[in-house]
């Protein structure tokens, strides 16, 4: 029983920061109907800046405000590139946002090298019902939970957000109202490497640093985006959640392993349910 | 619109074509057997390539699991001609398993509007490397499949005249075949009933639709034969290097086919076979230069990263048609 608890407690935390990734997926194909493969690289980015602003003496807090701003800047950067010039064809974004993601690559290994690296979080542990956990769970949830609340209020009490939204429904009519939609998805982009820069530095602690592992990241998040046809944010907080879970049940009880293979297979089961549902609404 | 689509699909003219087949024909015995290798390795890429850049080009959909097929490919061969059958058969099986899969897939994820597949097949491909390293005792797990039976005969066997055909000069001209055979069935297909019906697929999905083609069958269609080319290659893969093993076919192998048929131009035979022959160059080079002396370890890594996510980045932004379309607009150009 205290096993099952301590797997639904981590798989939680875990699951709020594939909520945020995922999140990111959404706020940006929303507005711009691309899907953003560089999405994982913004949160390892960010795991790499903290561990650096770490090293060089920065305090908690500072060094996690500045690599989740140099990550959003990033964001941004990804979306100057991949929509920036008009009459960019939605495959060759897509397309693009996989080669930025490999510069991403070449840019970490080449200051941070190749080996795996390790930064802390929230030191210490606390105890609920008997078991003893890491702060950082904690941490991590409470991110997400101030994370969501921030969105929400953006998006439907902000004069930005509501234009996100314009554009999400209909950029066309968007356009016609004065909104300059290719802005508005650049923005949309900075939003979704602030997402996954959060995601990075709540999570990463928790693993170990490696250039790579943002392909763990992105999949797991667009698994949990697809929850809600990569439409809706509070699908994906669902979806993030029940992948984190799912994911620590299976690591727990089975092999570890097999735990990769939970969003995989997550993957292809919605999307032919999906699928399924789209043929009986023909 | 069909002097829009056919200058698109202008073809080289044949002297050139006669002028390539005739070049690649004659380098192989200039080189030596390491440059051999890269060349089977070349003629195995052309292959797949062509079949992405069909799918990328004519269905507009993009396979970031093209890798997968080619590993599919390769232990289907594999598996089944060391467990007795004739190697030929086991080859031929090689599409036939990689297309039935690709059917599995598509079937339900091609029906959903949108760039799903480009997530659904990365993570077939993660789940396939996976088993691949999990089914120990069908395919030899992380240590890899060893002992497959070569493609071609011994010749003379025990005599002073013994040779053996299974050389990597003569993959060379094994591979050239194969990719040749898929070239010209790739033109054929692009011209016929279907061909043309995926080309205007690409242009306009509601105009296609309307003007009666099966749009969603026959993006199934293009999805399967791009994964029948990737299986076949794999097949000719596993008889050239009689072994396999999950870490020969990582996500950065679909990403380089991505990379060679964006280059050559989507939708493009002759531009899959330009892309394919200018990473394969460069990619040579790359290697040369990371291992200079004085440079990082991770030189080679780091280089290879940039120029594949440049290449990628560049080629959509400045030549977003690909180098061969791009090439022969310059060409009439200058001849107007």
């Amino acid at each position: 029983m205290s096993a099952l608890l301590q797997y639904l407690i981590s798989g939680i935390a875990t699951g709020c920061a594939f909520a945020l990734v995922a999140t990111g997926f959404v706020t940006i194909h929303r507005v711009t109907g691309v899907v953003n493969f560089a999405q994982g690289g913004f949160a390892i980015l960010a795991g790499y800046v903290t561990f650096s602003a770490l090293r060089a003496g920065l305090p908690h807090g500072v060094s996690e405000l500045l690599a989740v701003l140099l990550a959003t800047a990033a964001g941004g950067v990804v979306g100057v590139i991949s929509i920036g010039r008009r009459g960019t064809p939605l495959l060759a974004s897509l397309i693009i946002t996989i080669g930025l993601g490999f510069l991403f690559y070449a840019v970490e290994v080449a200051i941070w090298g190749d080996q795996p690296l390790q930064f802390e979080g929230v030191p210490g542990v606390f105890s609920l019902a008997g078991l003893t956990l890491q702060r950082q769970y904690l941490l991590i949830v409470a991110g997400a939970v101030v994370s969501f609340a921030a969105l929400l209020l953006f998006f439907n009490r902000t004069y930005l957000g509501k234009i996100f939204t314009a554009c999400a429904s209909n950029a066309y009519a968007a356009r016609l109202a004065g909104i300059n939609v290719t802005r508005v998805g650049i923005a949309a982009f900075a939003v979704g490497g602030l997402l996954g820069g959060l995601a990075g530095v709540l999570l990463l602690p928790l693993r170990s640093l490696t250039f790579d592992s943002d392909v763990d990241l992105a999949v797991n998040g667009f698994a949990a985006a697809i929850f809600g046809g990569l439409q809706r944010p509070g699908a994906a907080l669902v979806g993030g959640l029940v992948i984190g879970v799912a994911e620590a049940l299976v690591a727990g009880y089975s092999h570890a392993s097999y735990q990769k293979g939970v969003s995989l297979v997550l993957i292809v089961g919605i999307l032919v349910w999906q699928a399924s549902r789209r043929a009986q609404a023909d | 619109m069909t002097t829009v689509l056919r200058s698109r699909f202008l073809r080289p003219s044949s002297v050139l074509i006669a002028g390539v087949a005739l070049a690649s024909l004659l380098l192989p015995p200039l080189l030596d057997s390491g440059k051999q290798t890269v060349f089977v390795l070349f003629t195995l890429y052309v292959v797949v390539t062509v079949g992405l850049s069909l799918l990328m080009g004519l269905a507009g959909q993009i396979s970031l699991g093209q890798a997968a097929f080619y590993a599919l490919g390769a232990y289907t061969a594999g598996l089944l001609a060391k467990h007795g059958l004739p190697q030929l058969l086991a080859l031929a099986a090689a599409p036939v398993g990689s297309a039935v899969v690709a059917t599995l897939i598509g079937v339900p994820v091609l029906r959903l509007r949108g760039h799903y597949l480009a997530f659904a097949t990365l993570a077939f491909q993660l789940i396939v490397l996976t088993i691949l390293a999990e089914a120990r005792g069908i395919t030899g797990g992380d240590i890899g499949l060893g002992g497959i039976p070569p493609l071609l005969p011994v010749l003379n066997q025990g005599q002073d005249s013994e040779l053996d055909l299974n050389s990597p000069l003569v993959y060379c001209y094994v591979g050239w075949l194969v990719a040749a055979l898929v070239i010209v069935l790739t033109r054929n297909l692009v011209r016929s009933r279907p061909g043309r019906g995926l080309r205007a697929l690409a242009t306009s999905e509601i105009g296609a639709a309307a003007s009666g083609v099966a749009v969603g069958a026959d993006k199934l269609k293009v999805f399967t034969i791009s994964a029948a080319y990737a299986g076949l290659a794999g097949g000719v893969y596993a008889f050239f290097l009689e072994y396999l093993s999950p870490g020969s076919f990582p996500i950065l192998l679909s990403i380089q086919f991505i990379v060679m048929a964006t280059l050559g131009g989507l939708g493009e035979v002759w531009g899959a076979v330009l892309g394919a022959a200018v990473i394969v160059l460069l990619v040579q080079v790359l290697q040369a230069a990371a291992s200079q002396p004085g440079l990082p370890r991770q030189a080679p890594a780091i280089l290879s990263y940039a120029a594949y996510g440049g290449v990628m980045v560049l080629v959509m932004l400045f030549l977003p048609a690909g180098l061969l379309p791009t090439l022969r607009q310059r060409l009439s150009r200058g001849r107007g």
